[in-house]
């Protein structure tokens, strides 16, 4: 499917790749095009997304900019005219004639279109299909999962893994299914008990036996240097889970909501020297200067309400201003809302498809409006595991990104078009359960526009358009 | 929650000796031309509005509050809540399946915690009604969403109107004589209380159970119908509008109700909305449908919205309009379904609803769009009293 | 009914038959049109049926004088009678899980009779399926009539295979292939030793100096190599890859399918697919995958509802139209559900499934499932006289199945010769 308007003309200066350009070249066209019983090298994949606002996720906002993915990790972004070998923007070349895949995602069609990069939700269930190792169990074709990427989330925590949504591409019968590509990060969250006084003491224990053990570990390091004999010390009794948090290997993940929790949660993280991530955190805002200091990181619901406990003489309770004053204290915010499944039951607005109007109440209580977009994009890849290929839109990153309609935070803003691993895999326009709201002009349910041509000064409509050529070139 | 305790600490209120004028980037009016100010201002006097419209020169004496930035509009009206009793208690008695004598006012607590957090979230009005369980639970209360007050401060109409059960909830066969689990039966039973109400009237018999239900059958007080899905719909309409003229609302019409939303905009059927605003699995056209959109755009007379709180919280009211209006309704009417509909499709638009000479000063200040999550509420008066003050008492919502 | 007489048998192959055989054994139909299923429709076509089967079949063929002939008019149509390749008709539903392939349904059988309504309902095979999850065994294909091991038409005719979309099945189908290549290795290295220990007894045997040692050598060097004996899967997996058996494979969704073909891998072997139309299918996903091109699917004659609407689809249409073999069987294994069957399919032609593909797909295509399609499932000469005769078009829901001839004999239907 090529969304192409045939009066973009985009000049051909070269973006370096210049690589791929003779094997692309070489390509025989016709013959390997229809059935092909052998198993035939994967084609390249080319996306290219234009003639929308990018927001990087990094700050930076390219108005009109251009992106283009090969085989599922953004190449380029920028203003340049990017040269993808053998397309030529003068005309549609078949795609049988193409030695390569491409997918053009004109986004002009979008009134206030906008590029963000595709959502990355902390917790989520029923968005994959199965259960336990998703490589074997995901069901590509769930509608759950199409949901979820028509609202926007290209990436998600479930269980104890990280997996992308990765629906099966439509119309992609030729290209076996990237099982391979599903989970993307393992288990990156220790689950740290905080309840009661006997689990904060065993936690204690776990903490000092392995900080005993690092200890031994370091200077048994330094020892043997001299005496190759020396033994290494024993980790007979040192609990894994707290070396692997020790060590920096895993995060460690506790649920509190009250402050003296919390609070404590912030000194034994300080004492020992690690970040803890909190889920929950509801009174955090009490205690946000400790929090921060800890360097904790929050997993919160904005909307969540609990009365303060009326014995208590302190500020308590939820707060709207939650997730701001934290943030203000530098504790980095995911958010996710309070229900963590798709839910078609009609109480709309609560569920995990309305990420963006969960981060909206956070920004009511205060929050930028970065660090909003921040909480379902870069800080909930770090949680996971997978800030280096998700969250942002960067250079050498995987091309996971959605096309909206105007402010992702706004109520009435709808995802267009979602990219996973560079393959368009969603478009409102293509499934029924958006499709019939506010269609697109070139939707099939658009509603007819009486075209009077007496109403078309031409000679004004010519002038606008030189005047955005030359800006164009002028870029 | 943040301490409550704060949140009078500095109330700007118009005493009668001065007035209080409100000076605003734009004013909403909610009236029936749809005016909007732009800036604007609104004079509140003795707990009205006593001028709304462009800005001009306030009498000497008053106080201005320049607010530039900020929108203005009326407080919004829900008629579906269950909040009074400050929880789901005491909401439905479940003994008999109709109770045309019951009241929910003794169990309103005035300004309780769920009340204040719907007042700081722009929400003025409330009718506070019994449950669902029964075909006819009895009478709702109307009351203001003041953060301090007396039970008579509060209440504007003890009896405020009637709710009947017609669908889904009551099949449950909630009520020693509780055989109504079926459409028919739910019909006969509600048809047998209204002719026994008819027949009091009509033959001068004075009956105390009866008194209000008999106002009811008269147009005197108006009744809320819960009832659902397109069936259910137009079967409550029948009986209410076309059986019986009374001054019906139907509430919620979730589900596939919609699709009856022709037929009832044909009789002239008011829909008051909500708690559910979509529909996939009843409608089954494969879309998520925006079942309020489908009714506003159907033409259904004073189409308003619901939050049933606690189903969903009531300050969260807002965003029923805002959902109702991602899902293909229109921004403005959305606003018009959260506050003057409501009151008109029940009667009390003589006092609130809109931003108009003569009613209740009900005025609530945003910094934004009101149907956007991120927009703040500033201020809140109820009565010309200002309730709620987001600077003075931290923002709780 | 009348009867032709006068005409002469001409042709050669029958010439050699003894007029006295004929008497007993040969006798013709004659039909307005014969469904062969195999090559097409013949009008006004003549059967010869000798014993339990057919021996010649074609348009206005002559009969020879003392031949029986059964002529019903107007306008009977004869098909082949129906198969049906899954069912558990008559069989407990409880089976093992995990894999047991080694397992036969044909070790299940008892010498009660199927319903005779099965029977008198048109069908005359049917396709005993192994119960239980994963790989729980082999099916049998089984005549609706006889008892015991008189009614096998063939056994070991595929293996049935659950396929979800989880690590556990996947696993134990792997697994089938891993037990099959330990078992290779192992024989590669036994054949190797074998190799090793013969040229030390060819050394033996030449060894001049202890004759006694050189002639037990030599009679060591007469036996010939034994195979090892496989595990019961090995087995299984290894005649699987060497198309001795072939692969039933029980799905229920989209995503199913495209883990079967993950775990499939390289493999190169014979499989069908058994899919139950649910009433939101979302098996029309996969419908245009290369893979289902000429494969079997067996599945109910039942509509499903596009996900979420009231849009009724076909997938046996579609399925069809994408060019998979559709092999029907009954809703259910009751009487009921065969007595409807031909009723169901009717359904799905009227709503546009090609009624030549129907008829194919409650015959042939169920009898090519079971290997049997040398048979049964098409008239053809050669095969068992298994043919039901209509008076009118078999799908339209005024005809009556009015005759059922198996192996030759009238089940039903009131026949005068």
């Amino acid at each position: 499917m090529i969304r192409f308007q045939a009066r973009l003309v985009l000049a051909l200066v070269a973006l370096a790749l210049a690589p791929a350009l003779p094997a692309l070249g070489a390509a025989a066209p016709s013959d390997d095009a229809g059935a092909a019983p052998e198993k035939e090298e994967p084609k390249d994949r080319y996306l290219v997304v234009v003639g929308a606002d990018i927001h990087t996720g990094k700050g930076e906002v390219l108005r009109d900019g251009r992106l283009l993915a090969k085989n599922g990790k953004i190449v380029a972004i920028g203003y340049d005219d990017f040269e993808v070998p053998g397309l030529d923007y003068d005309r549609e070349v078949p795609a049988e004639e193409r030695g390569y895949e491409l997918e053009i995602i004109d986004a002009s069609n979008v009134p206030n279109g906008r590029v963000y990069p595709g959502m990355v939700a902390f917790s989520t269930s029923g968005l994959l299909g199965g259960g336990g190792d998703y490589r074997d169990s995901i069901d590509m074709f769930n509608r759950n999962m199409l949901l979820g990427l028509a609202s926007g989330i290209t990436t998600t925590g479930q269980s104890s893994s990280t997996a992308k949504l990765k629906r099966y591409v439509p119309n992609s019968a030729a290209r076996d299914y990237d099982f391979d590509g599903v989970v993307i990060a393992g288990k990156t969250l220790s689950t740290v008990s905080w309840g009661s006084a006997a689990s904060k003491r065993s936690l204690r224990e776990k903490l000092s036996g392995a900080a005993a053990y690092l200890r031994a570990y370091r200077q048994w390091q330094i020892d043997v240097k001299k005496d190759k004999e020396l033994k290494e010390p024993s980790k007979s009794g040192v609990d894994s889970t707290m070396l692997s948090v020790l060590r920096g290997e895993t995060l460690a993940r506790f649920s509190a909501d009250y402050q003296d929790d919390l609070s404590g949660i912030a000194k034994i993280a300080m004492e020992y020297g690690f970040r803890p991530v909190i889920s929950g955190c509801r009174e955090g805002w009490v205690v946000a200067d400790e929090l921060g200091r800890a360097g904790a990181m929050a997993v919160l619901t904005p909307r969540t309400r609990r009365a303060k406990d009326e014995q208590l003489m302190a500020a308590g309770g939820s707060s709207i201003e939650n997730a701001a004053i934290l943030h203000s204290h530098g504790v980095q915010i995911a958010i996710i809302p309070g229900s963590r499944g798709i839910d078609l039951g009609g109480i709309a607005g609560r569920d995990i498809m309305h990420l963006p109007i969960e981060v909206g109440f956070a920004i009511r209580g205060g929050l930028p409006e970065d660090a909003g977009l921040a909480s379902v994009t870069t800080v909930p890849a770090r949680l996971l595991g997978v800030s280096h290929r998700v969250g942002t839109l960067e250079v050498g990153k995987d091309c996971d990104l959605i096309v909206t309609d105007g402010d992702l935070l706004h109520y009435q803003t709808f995802v267009q078009y979602t990219v996973v691993d560079g393959d368009l895999v969603y478009d409102k326009q293509d499934e029924l359960y958006f499709a019939h709201i506010r269609p697109r002009d070139d939707s099939l349910l658009a509603p007819l526009v009486p075209f009077d041509p007496a109403e078309v000064p031409i000679e004004e409509e010519e002038s606008e358009g030189d005047s955005e050529e030359e800006e164009a070139e002028e870029e | 929650m943040v301490a409550l305790a704060g949140l009078l600490c500095a109330v700007i209120s118009a005493s009668p000796a001065e007035g209080l004028a409100i000076q605003c980037a734009k004013i909403l009016t909610m009236n029936a031309e749809d005016a909007v100010h732009a800036p604007g201002m609104v004079w509140i006097e003795d707990g009205a509005i006593s001028y709304v419209g462009g800005v001009r020169d306030v009498p000497a004496g008053w106080t201005l509050l320049e607010e530039d930035e900020m929108w203005a509009m009326p407080g919004m009206v829900d008629l579906h809540t269950h909040i009074h009793s400050g929880g789901f208690a005491d909401t439905n008695d479940m003994v008999h399946s109709v109770n045309p004598e019951l009241r929910a006012h003794p169990a309103l607590r005035p300004a309780n915690r769920l009340v204040k957090l719907a007042c700081s979230s722009g929400v003025t009005c409330l009718l506070g009604i019994p449950g669902s369980g029964t075909n006819m639970s009895g009478f709702g209360v109307l009351y203001k969403t003041k953060t301090s007050g007396s039970f008579e401060e509060v209440v504007w109409k003890r009896v405020g109107g009637l709710k009947v059960a017609q669908d889904s909830n009551p099949a449950r066969r909630a009520g020693t004589e509780g055989w109504g689990n079926c459409r028919a039966s739910m019909g006969w039973t509600l048809e047998d209380v209204a002719g026994k109400a008819l027949g009091a009237r009509r033959e001068g018999r004075k009956d105390p159970a009866l008194e209000s239900l008999e106002k009811v059958m008269h147009r005197e007080l108006p009744v809320l119908i819960h009832t659902a899905g397109s069936e259910g719909v137009v079967n409550t309409a029948r009986m209410w509008s076309r059986k019986y003229d009374t001054q019906c609302v139907i509430s919620h019409g979730s589900f596939d109700g919609w699709k009856a939303a022709s037929a009832i905009a044909e009789w002239g059927v008011p829909v008051n909305h909500g708690p559910r605003t979509m529909d996939y699995f009843s409608s089954r056209n494969g879309r998520l449908n925006g079942t309020g959109a489908e009714y506003d755009t159907a033409g259904v007379p004073l189409f308003s919205l619901n939050t049933d709180s606690s189903v969903i919280p009531q300050e969260e009211f807002f965003l029923q309009g805002a959902m109702t209006a991602r899902l293909g309704g229109d921004p403005y009417r959305m606003l018009r379904a959260l506050t003057i509909h409501p009151a008109e499709s029940f009667g009390l638009a003589e006092r609130v609803g809109s931003l108009e000479v003569g009613k209740d000063a009900d005025v609530v200040l945003y910094d934004g769009d009101p149907l956007d999550t991120r927009t703040r509420v500033i201020r809140v008066w109820i009565d010309g009293e200002m309730q709620f003050d987001r600077e003075a008492s931290q923002a709780f919502f | 009914m009348k009867k032709r007489t006068t005409h002469l048998l001409l042709f050669a192959g029958l010439m050699a038959l003894q007029p006295t055989a004929q008497a007993d054994d040969l006798f013709a139909v004659q039909v307005e049109r014969a469904e062969t299923v195999s090559h097409g429709t013949i009008e006004h076509a003549v059967i010869l049926i000798e014993g339990d089967k057919i021996v010649m079949i074609g348009e206005d063929l002559p009969i020879d004088i003392g031949i029986p002939v059964i002529d019903k008019d107007p306008g009977w149509v004869a098909t082949p009678a129906l198969v049906n390749p899954y069912s558990r008709m008559g069989l407990s539903s409880r089976g093992p899980s995990g894999l047991n392939p080694q397992r036969k349904v044909s070790g299940e059988l008892y010498t009660g009779d199927i319903s005779k309504s099965v029977l008198e309902a048109g069908v005359g095979t049917v396709g005993l399926y192994p119960a239980g999850t994963g790989i729980p065994g082999r099916a049998v294909a089984v005549r609706t009539w006889g008892s015991g091991d008189a009614r096998i038409l063939r056994d070991d005719v595929y293996m049935k295979a659950m396929m979800r979309s989880d690590s556990s099945s996947k696993k134990t189908w792997r697994k089938g292939f891993e037990e099959a290549d330990e078992h290779k290795e192992k024989e590669a290295k036994n054949r190797e030793k074998w190799e090793k220990d013969r040229e030390k007894l060819e050394k033996d045997a030449k060894d001049k100096d202890d004759a006694e040692k050189a002639n037990k050598a030599k009679e060591e060097l007469k036996k010939p190599y034994v195979p090892l004996t496989p595990k019961p899967a090995a087995a299984a997996f290894m005649s699987l890859r060497d198309g001795e058996l072939t692969a039933l494979i029980g799905i229920s969704k989209s995503s199913d399918y495209i883990h079967f073909l993950d775990a499939l891998g390289e493999e190169d072997v014979q499989w069908s697919l058994h899919v139950p139309i649910s009433r939101e299918s979302d098996l029309f996903h996969v419908k245009g995958q290369e893979t289902l091109k000429g494969r079997h699917v067996i599945m109910t004659p039942a509509f499903s509802y596009h996900p979420g609407t009231l849009r009724r689809r076909s997938m046996a249409a579609e399925f069809v139209e994408a060019g998979a073999h559709v092999a029907f069987v009954p809703t259910s294994d009751s009487t009921s559900a065969h007595e409807s069957w031909l009723r169901d399919v009717g359904q799905l032609v009227r709503a546009g499934l090609d009624p030549h593909a129907a008829l194919r797909g409650m015959t042939l295509s169920g009898a090519e499932v079971l290997r049997v399609e040398e048979h049964v499932g098409s008239l053809d000469e050669g095969k068992h006289a298994n043919i039901l005769f209509f008076d009118g078009d078999p799908f339209a829901a005024t005809t009556s199945l009015e005759a059922v001839l198996m192996e030759g004999d009238f089940i039903t239907g009131e026949v005068n010769r």
